[in-house]
């Protein structure tokens, strides 16, 4: 009856193709028949996984050239999960040597991973820590070509590897697909996904992103102002969501405002470098979205300056480079672990370890670097001066409140307001004007590594080591979103400029853009080797720049989630990132003493050349390397004129 | 297994009061140990990282275990890195250098200067794209100095050497070019000028210079090739070698293979300047003191480079062939690099050298006027050279002048004392004998004052006045009591500085001598030997403690 059965199961299995479960099913047979003693054979066992891999392994190394790199892929999770069982069976010195002997095989690749999982030393800890738990819970999912599987399954059952079946059985799904194996240069796609996550980003990411710019906001209504006659065509263009729509509504758009600015040239004299930058943007006009927070407004003498801003921009491109300003902190004594300034360069704030916050006002110091940059000294600042006269002793004022390392700091759009993060759990929101705590925030659990103003005020995100993002406003003591999802701390934070979406990067190597209206996580990029620890959206919020500890830089299409082109920017930390304000330049600051300039829009026309097709084709240009006297850079940003200010504290021993 | 022995384990469990933990336990310790280290260390990892920090620090492991809910580990708070040390003996254990220190020494101690306050400056990283060369940013390292024989054939077709540039691929900057133009007509035309001066200051300040050196030193060496006649020029070239090596900002290590044999040059030339009108000894001077601060400055990161010098100028010292100009650039080389040189490498030839040099000084055998001044000249250098020697011996060693030595020269003094009315007269009739052919040769009244410089005191000194000491000193070892047979004598005995009388004593001297570079030579001996080759003008190099001893 028994036999009958399994004879059934096994033609059916054929009939069906499974072959591997086939051997599985064998192998299991056998492994039930032998009577062998429990001792004996967990010793054979852990012979059995070193041999077993060790073979496997040479055999793909062996393997046919074209084929080989899709087989190769298969030896890490096996390795991974070899060492895995063999210390779930106990077999703690096996586990050790099998480690050590094939760990260099995987070290370029997946470095960090190894280093964790080293620390694995007994049955216990696979349940207790994260990661292992996440590769024992979940399947890796490999891709293979219809013949490199074929080769491995012949392989597997011509040496009757029994261990590395019941392994390549139990934790990886292939996926195989017909045809000639994919090339070796799709690189991103190799580093490995745990579990489900390749789906659910790929589900993630195919949802809708509504990546456009606000409508009706300062610099729209600036081209307005530009192309008054035009406003039909230009309010027409909100809405637009498709891309062709989009294209076709830039091409009339382009050609009304073209004979619009050459009208208008003769008018307005001082308006030169916005009427060239006004012709680039029409290159791709970014779609208008509503806004899904209600937003506040800006104060008319605000918008004034901002428009006056916008009129004095300087244009930048790959052949004009931005002018860099330098603050340098001096006599930190490593204590400097933040730093921020403000729009105009006229405050710069440095949160240090001592839980204290220091505001300097450069406008008061009277600094020669200022000098193009006048707009903070406007009536307003005045009643801070004759209010802080009698701290005139110290050049800083300090604020202190916090009763742990200060792990961020930022200002509001206008720098009235200062945000900083401490590891004493709680935000904190200061007035530079009156030089005073407002409110404290306490919602987090744990230290809060980040956090950013939006860029029209009033709401906040903050990132911290208690595994959420966190959505707020400046009102209200109780965050209004939890964005919970990483698998790790929640290192960094952005926002869209947009205002509709906040970017986070993570220990977990992912990248996450969360709905701020829904809380939901939009889009899921993976391509990252170490932890996050820097983010910027361009300006036309299409494309997002992320910075990792290993001195990655990667750039992803927000619309598509796909990444753009890596690079290794450095050969350190990326403390910051920052976008020129017309997108075209990308400013990244290291801890090896450096601040590069990378050409965006070569990139992106690369990608629109072959938009529909996938894959990381180019590579952002380096345009300029500044290096600093060995200070790291911690602190990036463009004014609103596309000065880069950048800051860092000059480190000891120099 | 685990990286954590179990040891270790037993040893802690002993420090926290546990005497005896089973070796079982132990064991299955050490792995949960393991891991609890590197789960801390992960989240000390974080810590740093959000600190900007790539140096982990005690407090980073002090946030990771609050962050864990644990109480930190006090007593190890720093905001600098660990010095650890490593244990002998050990290859992978190390230890924190933790000095026991003393309750009253700290409280006793001055209290430590308060830790200056955080500020922030600005400055320009890059003004639209470039990097300004100010002392805030980096010095620019990518320009590479172009290979030498391009730089060479390319100077021969082209009289400017701004030109040179041009198939270099090398950008120097409008305002650099301008710069090194304006630089370069100072030096050739208005070298006397306040702008000049200004210009000095200016290469010895600035940090954006860099990119020029390699062109200053071709210009150096190009200008100092051409102009050796041309005295004033010459001197600014130095003075702008000397500019460029005090600028702190100028990395000018490679360059200095190429300035070197131009400094030698004017160090010793055969002739520098016009030999009769101008003060071309000045400029030997001067070389000799940037020789010097150059060979203090760079000895230690070209083992060569003193040793290669030293033999080039001892090379010039010992040719007899080789002009009394040329001898004279070699002594004062020699003799700047310091007291040690000396006595390795002048003092052991001293005395064969004056053998050379005697007949050189007197009226009767050197009947050129000019070639018995520069013998003069020579003689005083050889002077200076031995005595700043004795000097340094005598200021390290105060108490190395030896009784026996003391007695004698006593006597010798006294004959000195006595001789002193009679050396006055000798010095003034040699003066008197020389004042007038001097006034002849030197048209302009500057020469005058250089063939008897009154900078250099010791050297008018001697040139003048220690002369008639000389012969005494061979006399009084002769005749040791009579004073008249002295005068009479003197010049016979100068003719007789080989003569047999004085022989013993010569061959003491010169043993003296040629031990002269032990360290732990008799200063006595030295003095003595030296008194017998240069007589009382040595004595201007003795402190007056130390001449006391004598009187």
């Amino acid at each position: 009856m028994e036999e009958e059965v399994e004879k059934a199961v096994f033609a059916y299995l054929r009939k069906k193709g499974f072959r591997l479960t086939e051997i599985a099913l064998q192998e299991e047979q056998t492994r039930l028949s032998s009577d062998a003693s429990s001792l004996s054979r967990s010793e054979s066992d852990a012979a059995k996984y070193y041999d077993g891999y060790g073979k496997l392994r040479s055999w793909a190394y062996n393997s046919l050239d074209s084929y080989r790199h899709e087989l190769l892929r298969v030896l890490y999770p096996v390795f991974i999960h070899c060492f895995m069982d063999l210390v779930a069976q106990g077999h703690m010195q096996e586990a050790r040597t099998f480690f050590q002997t094939f760990r260099e095989d995987h070290e370029m690749m997946h470095l960090r991973d190894l280093q964790k999982l080293e620390g694995i030393l007994s049955p216990s800890h696979l349940e207790e820590m994260e990661l292992a738990r996440l590769w024992r819970q979940n399947k890796v999912k490999i891709r293979l070509c219809q013949y490199s599987y074929e080769l491995l399954v012949q392989y597997l059952h011509k040496t009757q590897s029994l261990a590395m079946l019941g392994v390549i059985n139990e934790h990886i799904n292939f996926e195989v697909y017909p045809g000639q194996p994919a090339s070796m240069s799709d690189d991103s796609e190799a580093v490995f996904l745990i579990g489900t996550s390749q789906d659910l980003a790929r589900e993630i990411n195919q949802k809708e992103l509504h990546w456009g710019l606000l409508e009706d906001s300062v610099e729209e209504r600036m081209e307005k102002t530009l192309s008054e006659s035009d406003k039909t065509e230009v309010d027409g263009n909100k809405e637009a969501d498709t891309e062709d729509n989009n294209k076709k509504k830039t091409d009339g758009n382009k050609h009304s405002t073209a004979v619009n600015n050459k009208k208008k040239k003769d008018k307005v004299v001082g308006a030169t470098g916005k009427t060239i930058r006004s012709e680039s943007s029409m290159v791709s006009v970014p779609p208008r979205v509503k806004p899904e927070l209600t937003l506040p407004q800006f104060p008319p003498e605000v918008e004034q300056s901002i428009l006056e801003d916008l009129r004095n921009r300087v244009q930048l491109n790959s052949l004009a480079l931005p002018s860099v300003s330098f603050y340098t902190f001096l006599n930190t004594h490593n204590g400097l672990n933040c730093s921020t300034i403000s729009h105009d360069g006229s405050l710069v704030a440095g949160g240090f370890s001592d839980s204290s916050v220091k505001i300097w006002d450069m406008a008061k110091i009277g600094q020669p670097g200022r000098a193009s940059n006048p707009q903070g000294e406007n009536g307003s600042m005045q009643g801070m001066h004759s209010l802080a006269s009698d701290e005139a002793k110290r050049p800083y004022s300090l604020l202190q409140g916090h009763s742990g390392p200060v792990y961020s700091v930022s200002f509001s759009p206008f720098a009235d307001f200062l945000l900083s993060s401490s590891s004493d759990n709680t935000i904190r929101l200061w007035s530079t004007r009156l030089n005073a705590n407002l409110v404290s925030y306490k919602g987090h659990n744990f230290p809060v590594w980040d956090a950013q103003f939006s860029p029209m005020g009033h709401y906040f995100a903050t990132a911290s080591h208690d595994r959420t993002a966190r959505l707020w406003s400046v009102e209200r003591i109780q965050p209004l979103r939890v964005m919970a999802g990483h698998l790790s701390d929640v290192d960094c934070v952005q926002w869209h400029p947009n205002c509709n979406y906040i970017a986070t990067g993570s220990s977990d190597k992912t990248v996450r853009l969360w709905d701020v209206q829904t809380g939901n996580c939009a889009r899921l990029f993976i391509g990252h080797r170490s932890m996050v620890l820097s983010l910027a959206i361009s300006p036309d919020g299409r494309f997002m720049a992320s910075g990792d500890e290993d001195g990655t830089i990667m750039l992803w299409d927000l619309s598509t989630g796909r990444s753009v082109s890596p690079i290794i920017g450095h050969s350190s930390c990326v403390w910051t990132l920052a976008f020129s304000c017309e997108g075209t330049l990308l400013a990244s600051g290291s801890a090896d003493c450096m601040v590069k300039l990378w050409d965006i829009t070569s990139s992106m026309k690369a990608l629109k050349t072959d938009d529909s097709k996938s894959g990381p084709a180019s590579r952002l240009r380096l345009l300029k390397a500044l290096p600093t006297k060995s200070t790291p850079v911690y602190t990036l940003r463009f004014s609103r004129r596309n000065l880069l200010f950048a800051a860092g504290a000059l480190s000891a021993g120099s | 297994m685990s990286i954590v022995p179990k040891e270790t384990i037993e040893v802690i469990a002993q420090s926290i009061g546990i005497p005896n933990l089973s070796p079982d336990v132990a064991l299955a310790l050490a792995p949960d140990v393991e891991y609890r280290l590197r789960e801390i260390t992960q989240e000390a990892i974080k810590c740093m990282r959000h600190s900007k920090r790539t140096v982990l620090t005690a407090d980073d492991v002090d946030s990771a275990l609050n962050l864990r809910n644990i109480e930190p580990i006090y007593g190890f708070a720093s905001s600098d890195p660990l010095k650890f040390k490593r244990a002998i003996g050990h290859k992978d254990l190390f230890y924190l250098d933790d000095r026991e220190v003393d309750f009253k020494e700290v409280i006793d101690a001055p209290l430590p200067k308060a830790p200056l306050d955080t500020a922030v400056v600005t400055h320009w990283l890059a003004i639209e794209g470039v990097q300004p060369a100010i002392p805030e940013n980096p010095p620019i390292e990518a320009i590479v100095a172009p290979p030498d024989g391009k730089k060479m054939d390319h100077g021969k077709d082209d009289s400017l050497p701004i030109d040179l540039k041009l198939p270099i691929k090398h950008v120097l900057s409008r305002e650099l070019q301008m710069y090194f133009d304006k630089i370069g007509e100072l030096i050739l035309g208005r070298a006397d000028t306040p702008l000049f001066k200004d210009a000095l200051l200016s290469l010895a300040k600035d940090s954006g210079l860099h990119p020029l050196v390699p062109y200053f030193s071709y210009f150096i060496a190009d200008e100092v090739s051409r102009n050796l006649n041309n005295l004033p020029i010459l001197f600014a070239l130095m003075r702008v070698v000397k500019s460029l090596l005090s600028n702190p900002h100028i990395h000018i290590e490679p360059y200095l293979h190429q300035m070197m044999p131009s400094i030698i040059t004017c160090l010793v030339a055969k002739r520098v300047g016009h030999q009769i009108s101008d003060n071309h000894w000045a400029i030997r001077d001067f070389a000799s003191k940037i020789v010097a601060s150059i060979c203090r400055r760079y000895g230690h990161v070209y083992h060569n480079l003193q040793s290669r010098l030293t033999k080039t100028l001892i090379h010039a010292f010992l040719d007899p062939s080789k002009a009394l100009t040329q001898h004279y650039g070699a002594i004062q080389g020699l003799s700047a690099l310091g007291p040690s040189v000396v006595r390795l490498l002048i003092l052991p030839n001293l005395e064969t050298y004056m053998q050379l040099l005697d007949p050189e000084m007197q009226l009767d055998k050197q009947k050129n006027e000019l070639k018995r001044k520069e013998a003069w000249r020579v003689y005083g250098s050889l002077l200076l050279a031995g005595g700043s020697c004795l000097y340094d011996r005598l200021r390290l060693f105060p108490g190395l002048l030896s009784p026996p030595d003391i007695l004698p020269w006593k006597t010798n003094k006294k004959i000195a004392l006595t001789n002193l009315p009679n050396n006055k007269r000798k010095a003034s009739s040699r003066l008197t004998a020389h004042q007038p052919p001097t006034k002849k040769l030197a048209v302009d009244p500057t020469g005058t004052n250089s063939q008897f410089p009154s900078t250099d005191g010791p050297v008018t000194s001697s040139s003048s006045g220690s002369n008639p000491n000389h012969h005494h000193s061979h006399n009084s070892s002769n005749n040791n009591s009579s004073s008249t047979g002295n005068i009479t004598n003197a010049n016979a005995n100068i003719n007789n500085v080989s003569g047999s009388g004085a022989h013993g004593q010569r061959v003491a001297v010169s043993n003296v001598l040629r031990q002269a570079w032990k360290e732990d030579l008799d200063a006595g001996h030295l003095l003595s030997s030296l008194h017998g080759l240069f007589g009382e003008g040595i004595f201007s190099f003795i402190q007056p403690a130390e001449m006391h001893c004598f009187i």
